[in-house]
């Protein structure tokens, strides 16, 4: 599979993708309390930073399709919570501010992070003085993440096509196989991962 | 479980952000302290490895599907500090890269995921693991932790949305804590499974590692309690005893409910309640008693289905 | 001159199994490029380890290996890791940072170089590894060829004397092979390199080495052992094509 789902678009070129990581990152977090905080009595505000999002969307250049899908994707557990809004007075109208709010928080996250590889994100929180294990941490996470859920899939694939007959118990068996081996070669890659730091003159 | 942004208010968010920080913190200097160089890679490979494993499929009824949350079991085989290290690790960057879980609400995330999740889950096994011997004392101990920590999880979560003035603590907190009772039955099983294919597989990575679960320091556990201690108390047990009026009272004196504005749709009842239960605090306690104890009851069979007695273990595993 | 790698009688068991490593002798000499063959489990990735001092996991007091004439002990670790540029079997595991620029640039960085030093290794190794211009890119993005050759980059830049290699060529497509061959070809520093790939120490090396069960059962002059087939079928190898008909290639 293409190594590059998860991260398709932070490497494209455009004057947003140019800015500085660090301005976008405290833009975002900034827009994000903006509109956490202001009294939801304030649509017209609301509508502003709607309108600022979709003039970043557009200069990013990221196709439209792809960031109505992300943000599609996320929306269920908005609609989730905010519907729980809905058992009180006055609920529909806090239901229909919370998820005009919190959506426009989504899409603030989505530009931010389809226009910023990650890597960038972690040395600027490396620059603010982030802990050095968590920034590792991070790091590494981030590193083999591709290729630890390409490894899950390929168990899943190896297992589809040898399951002819589909039967839950077995099912759940064999899927917590997957996530044990999974665990088990992490491991063994950590170790060998240590090696090769070494190898460099880690110390 | 990821909080969007937007559900929480000030107060909830920084509250929850300050203990979540604290107890990171916590976490780091302890694995500063303890975690030998050569595992330092293991963190960042094991937060690989519980974002990999929560999208693994598990199928349920009708093409729906069950996933691994992962955090007692990152507990269970790293240990609490590090699991707590590990699942904020996977916590930022589902915020950061996916926008799964608000950025304002990371701190609650973390709290109650990584925290609660994570070490309150670990002490729940540590407990139970150390009353009951072998492979099969640890998966019972996993499973019951793994459906405990996702519950009480769960509440927490409900807490924190209720305190900010979202939802109604009695409207929610059946809402979460009953679908994280059906969701803690999927993740202890799935904990369950795992940790026994594990042990058959490469049993000494079960060990009590010294590696990874270095001489216990209490003062660093009795610390972490003291921050989930806080945190219920903060978000839960306020509105639990005056539950269900307090919050109506609390929102008019606030001047949050907008007055003017006629609700649309009638709300149901006023009191959420279900016809012919009064919900008391007495009540609810009793009924979380009961069914706790069912869960380990069922816990206890699952570790019996899956580790038969006098089967010997795995070469190492007492 | 003493040799660049000097190897005398090294055992080696992993815990309380089987010695992997059973009194394994040879020596390099300085320029020199030798392969390090022999059927899988013969103990070759064990032996390439131990010439960073990545095994035996405790050094104490002198071991069986010199580089440059000094032992490999633990107060020399850290220079031997320098000298000697080990590149491991998997990519995926020694690339192990967000981008190619910081990964290349962990080795000095951990030489304690300044950013402007730092900065110029990386350019210079990448340039010598055939991938000028690949610093930004995220090591997920590349092929299996691109992130061997950041491999090799992050090694060069530590400026070491000697390459030590593990399996450099497999799963390499035949165009990765031979640009591979080519970039060894152009590195003038001594190298060891453990392969499947006969033809590719047909190629290369001069002398070649001969490991099974952990050891050393013949080495001398590439074409003399190659060419012995029944010494090569005898410990699971065989005879390259490129040896089967004699012209030079």
């Amino acid at each position: 599979m293409r190594d590059d789902f998860l991260d398709r678009y932070s490497r494209l070129d455009s004057p947003i993708h140019r800015l500085p990581p660090a301005l976008k990152l405290v833009s975002a977090f900034a827009l994000v309390l903006a509109v956490v905080l202001l009294p939801p009595s304030r649509p017209v505000f609301l509508a502003a930073v709607a309108v600022v999002l979709l003039v970043v969307a557009a200069l990013s250049r990221i196709p439209w399709p792809a960031l109505a899908w992300r943000v599609i994707l996320l929306e269920p557990f908005v609609l989730g919570v905010a519907i729980l809004a809905l058992f009180q007075p006055g609920g529909w109208r806090l239901f229909v501010i919370l998820v005009a709010r919190s959506t426009l928080c989504l899409l603030t996250m989505v530009l931010l992070s389809n226009t910023t590889p990650f890597a960038d994100l972690l040395r600027v929180l490396k620059a603010w003085r982030m802990p050095a294990l968590l920034v590792t941490t991070l790091s590494l996470m981030y590193r083999y993440l591709f290729v630890l859920v390409d490894e899950a899939q390929r168990m899943q694939r190896a297992r589809a096509s040898r399951t002819f007959a589909p039967r839950r118990r077995r099912a759940w068996r064999t899927m917590a196989t997957v996530i044990s081996q999974l665990f088990i070669r992490s491991s063994e890659r950590a170790e060998r991962i240590y090696a090769a730091m070494c190898a460099r003159g880690w110390r | 479980m990821h909080i969007p942004d937007g559900f929480l208010d000030t107060k909830t968010a920084v509250a929850a952000g300050a203990l979540a920080a604290g107890a990171l913190g916590l976490a780091l200097r302890q694995a500063r302290a303890h975690l030998p160089p050569r595992r330092v890679p293991l963190l960042g490979l094991a937060a690989a490895f519980v974002f990999a494993a929560q999208m693994v499929n598990f199928p349920v009824a009708g093409g729906t599907s069950g996933h691994l949350i992962g955090a007692v079991l990152a507990a269970v085989l790293l240990g609490p500090s590090a699991a707590v290290i590990v699942i904020s690790a996977v916590l930022i960057v589902q915020c950061l890269m996916f926008a799964d879980g608000g950025i304002s609400a990371l701190g609650a995330n973390i709290f109650n995921m990584g925290i609660i999740g994570g070490v309150g889950g670990w002490a729940i096994y540590h407990v139970v693991s150390r009353a009951v011997k072998g492979l099969f004392g640890r998966v019972l101990a996993a499973a019951f932790a793994a459906w405990c920590s996702t519950v009480i999880a769960s509440v927490a979560c409900a807490g924190e949305l209720a305190s900010s003035h979202t939802v109604r603590f009695s409207v929610v907190l059946p809402a979460m804590a009953g679908i994280h009772m059906l969701i803690g039955v999927g993740e202890a099983l799935i904990t369950a499974l795992v940790l026994v294919a594990i042990a058959r597989a490469r049993p000494e990575l079960l060990q009590p590692d010294e590696a990874t679960q270095p001489k216990r320091s209490y003062g660093a556990v009795v610390a972490y309690g003291g921050v989930i201690a806080l945190g219920l108390a903060l978000f839960v047990s306020p509105l639990a005893s005056r539950w269900p009026d307090g919050l109506d009272k609390t929102a008019e004196a606030l001047g949050f409910k907008d007055k003017t504005a006629a609700p649309i749709l009638p709300a149901p009842i006023p009191e959420y309640e279900v016809p012919g239960f009064h919900w008391t605090t007495l009540g609810t306690s009793l009924a979380g008693a009961v069914g706790t104890i069912v869960v380990f009851v069922l816990a206890w069979l699952l570790a019996r289905a899956l580790v038969p007695k006098g089967a010997a273990g795995p070469r190492g595993v007492p | 001159m003493s040799a660049a790698i000097e190897v005398r009688a090294l055992r080696f068991r992993y815990g309380e199994g089987t010695e992997a490593l059973r009194g394994v002798s040879f020596s390099i000499a300085q320029g020199e490029c030798v392969g390090l063959i022999g059927p899988n489990g013969a103990g070759k990735s064990t032996l390439l380890l131990h010439l960073n001092g990545l095994l035996p996991e405790s050094l104490k007091g002198e071991g069986s290996v010199f580089v440059d004439g000094s032992p490999v002990t633990a107060d020399t670790l850290h220079e031997v890791r320098r000298k000697v540029g080990l590149l491991f079997q998997d990519a995926n595991d020694q690339l192990f940072c967000p981008t190619v620029f910081e990964d290349v640039a962990f080795g000095p960085q951990q030489l304690g170089l300044s950013e402007a030093a730092i900065r110029e290794r990386v350019t210079q190794a990448l340039a010598q590894a055939g991938i000028p211009g690949f610093e930004a890119r995220a090591p997920h993005h590349l092929s299996v060829g691109e992130k061997r050759r950041v491999c090799l980059a992050g090694v060069l830049a530590c400026d070491p004397s000697i390459l030590v290699l593990d399996e450099p060529s497999s799963s390499l497509d035949p165009r990765g092979r031979r640009e591979l061959k080519e970039l060894l070809r152009q590195i003038p520093i001594t190298k060891l390199i453990a392969t499947h790939d006969l033809e590719l120490v047909v190629e290369l090396c001069s002398r070649v080495i001969v490991l099974d069960e952990g050891r050393v059962v013949a080495q001398g002059p590439t074409v003399e052992v190659l060419s012995d087939e029944e010494l090569m079928l005898r410990h699971s190898l065989e005879k390259p094509h490129a040896l089967r008909h004699l012209h030079p290639h």
